[in-house]
């Protein structure tokens, strides 16, 4: 029972270790990811949309079975634990072998290899000193480094190239695998959320995606926010100054904009939104005294419910600001936040005859009481508040996800471009009792190219041999047989 | 009887090079008479437009090649390829001299961008590789993205805050790169399958697939009675005309809609008739077959006609708002490269049935050429990565987030799996040949409908292009 146990074991873990499996998950990650781009995804598209693209029905089950939100869904998930469960099970199957083929360089080649090693040649030499010593200098020729190897039967050189490029392989998987787990620790401990700022305010509670609250344990003053645009009007740029504040302090501050966060301890703020909030900020009043006041000429500015004095006995207060003001009733009602189409109450009262008088701008018929003011008010110029919106996220994984990145691209590098090159040469006698110089070759990919360089050294020993031994009866004899198998 | 066959010019064929170098040369003196009204020589229009005639002459001088086999077709073809690729630089020079940043902010700028890669890896792939005839498939798809240029909005736009980053430049730049080496194995994936003795019933299949998608996909704007919906346009802002935001208003071209369904008929019956035969295992169908792509190509080259004649600047009515609305070429630049794509794809099986044995005498060995595929892929992968991680990165500065599982990153991820499947299979599996050409063809597949499908039909974050 153990033993079947065990080996049901082991035929699963084969499964989930061949390329077959691995290649089937590929081609499942592709067929749901596209179907996660053809069907309306829950969280990006508005739901009214939704309820009108499909059917009530056809809505029911697409809920039900997560395709409204495929890569959030739990079998998405499960989809790609399988992913990265059969690249670590593969790579733990094979890795062993090659590891052992890395740590422990095959040096010394028997008959049986040789027999088989598809680039091999054969040169007739004087005897093994010779055939050596012109052998190592053919490598010095190219500039590689060689062995000599010393066993108990014979002497024979080494020559290797790259050997990383064996492993560069696991490095590619293990880094696809660094990228996964950056993304598994945003997703268990990273958030996002938004904080809406007015310039001169400060916050620390950001609005999660969820709708819940998060705070911070430092807050973000905003000094100032703005938005310059091109002549023709689309955006150029976007800014908000922000200040980082703990405990009264300010740590950190900077001018951000769009391509252009700040960072503090983790947490980034990003420039997202910007716009109007409909409130007031400033408004500019020009002053005339009447007729009945004696006085100069002058302006004033107000912010909301700030009272100015205009004289000893006149104040002026701004109470109201609509920013798209209708009328209906004898009644001002605002319309909308956008500001289109703006109103502001003033009032000016005088201590001593307690006069009250209010002041529209515009006058508005039947409300405005501009005529009976004392001073004569004209609205100069209108600042309304801005906000900016920040973007404010937490990704604790992406460091992993980088690192993963970087190391993929040097690896991937190695994978294709750098070739782990072998080179033996061994003094060997032959049937009929003439010593040779045994050379043989191999290389991991690109063997085409390798065939070239092969028979590039051959060509160096053999130059290399011609001043002690110029008279060869027998030429070289360059055997090469192509396999089918391998990359 | 056989000597008046002897005093033909055996297929010397100076008469295509001269005529492709006089229609040259009467195409640019045309245009230089308008450039002396004008004034201004060297302004993009006209570099994109010597571009384009170098283009259309290289491209007419690699399928005399193809159909005749004259080999110094090929010098002249290169040298024309030459002078359209220096052309194009131009154009790209003056471009990004224009607007201050490099050509990567806009589709318009994206194609020509991608139209100089391919012109100039076609270059190196014909000098270093010697795949003399891979003109002609690089050059068809050169000039049809010069023909979309002409159509699409060119004005330089200033960029918007997200796109002013660094960041912009090297992702674009590993996109176009990754995305010509994928051009590249495609073509050198089908002239593998062409060496290969692939059956041309093979050829016709994917053909007869190819053109009844894309006739599918037009059919989409088919409206009742028979009329055929396209994009209403604001030829004075060059723009689409929205009833509100984010929502098109389409006008209703009046039976243009039953041409299309004709044309489709003619292009699926090659395909029904291909079907037969492999069903029926009947030889009979597949003449049937060819002679049906012959009619096919005509009707499908009526149905552009129309098309040109019809949506060229004409006024006609909606059925979401009242009164007539003018639309223009320009609205419908996909549907016009459908049409293009599937005259071209006929005529080149077509290329293929005539000049079989020919053009596999001038290929180099099946071997090299599936050699050469796994090496152009060997140089796609690794640009497709850093592509993908250098917009994760961007992404992550600009939005927070580096991935969004946006329509865009999320086909750009399916990409790079398709590679890596091939990949996988040809260097574990031993896949070489025919199955491996068939990959690196369905992954420039998915490819080009990441760069254009997902831009039109799945729009997302990624709106720019």
């Amino acid at each position: 029972m153990a033993l079947s146990l065990r080996s049901a074991f082991r035929k699963i873990w084969l499964t989930l270790s061949s390329v077959k499996t691995g290649v089937i998950l590929i081609i499942l990650v592709v067929i749901f990811s596209a179907a996660g781009t053809v069907i309306l995804q829950r969280p990006i598209t508005d739901p009214d949309d939704i309820q009108r693209a499909y059917s009530p029905a056809m809505l029911r089950f697409l809920d039900a079975t997560g395709l409204t939100d495929v890569f959030h869904a739990r079998w998405f998930v499960a989809l790609m634990i399988m992913v990265s469960l059969s690249i670590i099970a593969a790579s733990v199957e094979r890795f062993p072998n090659a590891w052992r083929f890395f740590s422990r360089p095959y040096k010394s080649p028997d008959d049986n290899f040789r027999r088989v090693l598809p680039t091999q040649a054969r040169i007739a030499v004087a005897n093994e000193g010779v055939g050596l010593d012109a052998a190592d200098r053919a490598f010095k020729h190219f500039g590689w480094k060689s062995e000599h190897i010393v066993r108990t039967s014979n002497f024979s050189l080494f020559s290797e190239r790259h050997r990383i490029s064996e492993m560069a392989v696991y490095i590619v998987h293990a880094s696809l695998l660094l990228i996964f787990l950056g993304g598994i620790v945003d997703a268990l401990y990273g958030w996002k959320g938004y904080l809406m700022l007015t310039p001169g305010s400060a916050s620390n509670q950001v609005e999660l995606k969820s709708g819940a609250m998060r705070g911070l344990p430092f807050s973000i003053r905003c000094d100032g926010a703005g938005e310059e645009t091109y002549k023709d009007g689309t955006p150029k740029k976007y800014w908000s100054k922000l200040a980082v504040v703990k405990g009264g302090k300010e740590m950190s501050s900077k001018e951000i904009v769009v391509n252009d966060p700040l960072v503090f301890s983790g947490v980034r703020f990003y420039q997202t939104n910007y716009g109007r909030t409909g409130k007031l900020d400033k408004l500019l009043v020009s002053v005339t005294p009447g007729k009945d006041v004696k006085g100069e000429k002058r302006e004033i500015s107000l912010s909301m419910n700030e009272i100015v004095a205009l004289d000893a006995d006149t104040k002026v207060q701004l109470a109201e600001f609509i920013p798209d003001y209708v009328v209906q009733d004898g009644h001002v009602y605002a319309r909308s936040n956008d500001v289109v189409n703006p109103a502001a109450h003033l009032i000016v009262t005088s201590e001593k005859t307690n006069k009250v008088v209010n002041v529209w701008f515009p006058e508005i018929p039947g409300i405005a009481e501009n005529e009976s003011s004392p001073y004569i008010l004209e609205p100069k110029d209108l600042k309304t508040e801005v906000f900016t919106g920040l973007e404010v996220s937490h990704e604790p994984g992406q460091w992993a996800v980088w690192c993963g990145v970087v190391l993929m691209a040097i690896a991937l590098t190695f994978v294709f471009y750098v070739v782990h090159t072998r080179f033996w040469v061994l003094p060997i006698t032959d049937d009929e009792g003439c010593t040779m110089l045994w050379i043989g070759g191999s290389a991991n990919r690109n063997r085409d190219a390798f065939e070239v360089t092969f028979k590039r050294l051959v060509d160096q020993v053999q130059r290399e041999l011609k001043p002690a031994f110029a008279a060869t009866d027998k030429p070289a004899a360059s055997v090469s047989r192509t396999t089918i198998a391998g990359g | 009887m056989a000597r008046a066959r002897v005093e033909q010019p055996p297929a010397t064929g100076m008469t295509l090079v001269v005529m492709v170098g006089l229609s040259i040369a009467f195409l640019l003196f045309i245009a230089f008479l308008n450039v002396v009204k004008n004034g201004n020589i060297l302004s993009e229009a006209n570099l994109l437009y010597a571009a384009l005639v170098f283009y259309a002459g290289a491209g007419a001088l690699y399928l005399g090649f193809g159909v005749t086999g004259t080999e110094s077709y090929i010098k002249f073809a290169s040298v024309a390829t030459w002078a359209g690729l220096v052309a194009n630089t131009g154009a790209v020079a003056h471009r990004w001299y224009e607007a201050g940043h490099p050509p990567f902010a806009s589709l318009y700028e994206m194609l020509l961008s991608f139209v100089w890669t391919l012109a100039a890896l076609t270059l190196v792939a014909e000098k270093r590789y010697g795949v003399k005839v891979i003109g002609t498939v690089t050059m068809p798809v050169a000039i049809v993205g010069v023909v979309l240029m002409q159509l699409l909005r060119s004005d330089v736009r200033p960029l918007v805050p997200a796109l002013q980053s660094t960041w912009l430049h090297v992702h674009v730049t590993l996109a176009m790169l990754a995305y010509a080496a994928c051009a590249l194995s495609f073509a050198l994936a089908m002239m593998f399958l062409i060496q290969d003795k692939a059956k041309t019933e093979v050829f016709l299949a994917a053909t007869s697939i190819f053109t009844v998608s894309i006739y599918a996909a037009i059919l989409s704007r088919f409206e009742r009675w028979g009329g055929f919906n396209v994009i209403a346009w604001d030829a004075e802002n060059k723009t689409e005309v929205f009833i509100s935001r984010g929502v098109r208003l389409f006008v209703t071209i009046p039976d243009l809609g039953w041409l299309m369904l004709l044309v489709f008929a003619a292009v699926a019956a090659p395909l029904v008739f291909y079907i037969l035969a492999t069903v029926r295992n009947n030889e009979g169908f597949l003449s049937v077959a060819n002679r049906a792509v012959f009619i096919s190509i005509l009707l499908q080259s009526l149905a552009l006609v129309f098309f040109l004649l019809r949506a060229r600047d004409g006024r006609y009515p909606s059925l979401d708002a009242d009164g007539l609305y003018p639309t223009s070429l320009a609205a419908s630049p996909f549907i016009l490269a459908g049409l293009v794509g599937g005259i071209f794809a006929n005529l080149l099986y077509l290329l293929l049935l005539w000049r079989r044995d020919d053009l596999e005498s001038h290929l180099p060995d099946a071997d090299t050429l599936d050699r050469i595929t796994y090496k152009t892929i060997c140089i796609a992968f690794p640009l497709l990565t850093l592509m993908i991680a250098a917009g994760a990165y961007w992404a992550n500065r600009a939005w927070g987030s580096y991935w969004n599982w946006d329509p865009k990153e999320t086909w750009a991820a399916i990409t790079w799996l398709v590679y890596a499947g091939y990949l996988h299979m040809r260097i574990t599996r031993g896949w070489r040949g025919r199955r491996a050409a068939y990959f690196a063809i369905l992954g420039f597949g998915v490819v080009m409908f990441t760069f254009f499908g997902v831009t039109y039909l799945l729009p997302g974050l990624h709106a720019y292009a």
